[in-house]
């Protein structure tokens, strides 16, 4: 006997609103991978990665009575996702980390970092000079960047206007690399 | 010598964006953690909306206290003003207090 389908997003949305608290789970367990892995860019630790991913699932479940089903229930997930990432690197900021950037060794104008630089490596360079970014600027980075999102998409994930995401990309891609060239020129 | 600064940032992007980032340890029991977190916030919610109306109903209290005071205040008075004019003898002075008249 084959089994039975999985429930659509918009039937376990239904189910939790009625108090069904194994339907969020089920809800939880199919974004989870997806959060964690937004969130990861984001976060430092794996404190900060679960603070994340429970504020964002959290954040879901109190408003999942606003949830129309007219978008597909990740695309409204991803709004939730982007918003509770912004929250924590503005927090974040408050509590920057006085580590400096030359601290840690790159090589920028090394040839050879296309191929050899491990992506575990890029990261850890990365995040310590979008550190020094404002929230704003780092998120922008991250969406436009690394997750390679249109310009549409970020406008519709932030909220904010198509050519206000293009002039904070523009700047947010300037600073970055005045930040990057300062650090190997000491 | 990679010397422009533009490539070499989109090669660090490029070299971010391989892989994903290893997050199997901290999606484990995630859902256990969340759900108590849930039952947690639930709870507490009601003691929250509790705490919240507590001015609203102190407000209330002391404006009841108030306003019991007052008509007491206004009774006595009103009894007095009768006993009085009753312990006089005065019956006219009684009937014109009683109906509101002018003596």
């Amino acid at each position: 006997m084959p089994e039975p389908a999985p429930a659509a997003d918009e039937v376990l949305v239904a189910a939790t609103l009625r108090g069904d608290d194994e339907a969020f789970a089920e809800i939880v367990r199919r974004y989870k991978r997806r959060v964690f892995t937004s969130a990861a860019r984001f976060a430092r630790d794996d404190h900060q990665l679960d603070d994340i991913a429970q504020e964002v699932f959290l954040r879901a479940f109190r408003n999942l009575g606003k949830f129309r089903g007219d978008a597909p229930f990740a695309h409204w997930l991803a709004r939730i996702i982007v918003s509770a990432c912004y929250d924590f690197l503005r927090k974040e900021r408050r509590v920057r980390e006085q580590v400096a950037l030359d601290a840690i060794e790159f090589e920028m104008r090394d040839g050879s970092m296309d191929s050899a630089v491990s992506a575990e490596r890029a990261r850890e360079v990365l995040a310590f000079a979008m550190r020094r970014l404002t929230a704003e600027e780092q998120l922008i980075v991250t969406l436009c960047e690394i997750e390679e999102r249109s310009v549409r998409e970020v406008a519709e994930l932030t909220g904010w206007s198509e050519s206000n995401v293009k002039v904070r990309a523009f700047r947010a891609r300037q600073n970055l690399k005045k930040i990057l060239e300062n650090s190997h020129e000491h | 010598m990679n010397t422009n600064p533009d490539s070499s940032l989109d090669a660090l992007f490029r070299a971010a964006r391989t892989g994903e980032p290893d997050t199997a340890r901290a999606q484990f029991g995630f859902e256990t953690r969340l759900m108590a977190r849930l039952r947690e916030d639930r709870g507490t919610s009601v003691f929250a909306w509790a705490w919240k109306l507590a001015p609203f109903f102190a407000g209330l209290a002391v404006a009841a206290g108030w306003w019991g005071q007052l008509s007491v205040a206004q009774v006595e008075t009103t009894a007095s003003a009768v006993a009085d004019v009753a312990l006089k003898g005065d019956d006219s002075a009684l009937m014109s207090f009683v109906t509101g008249g002018r003596r």
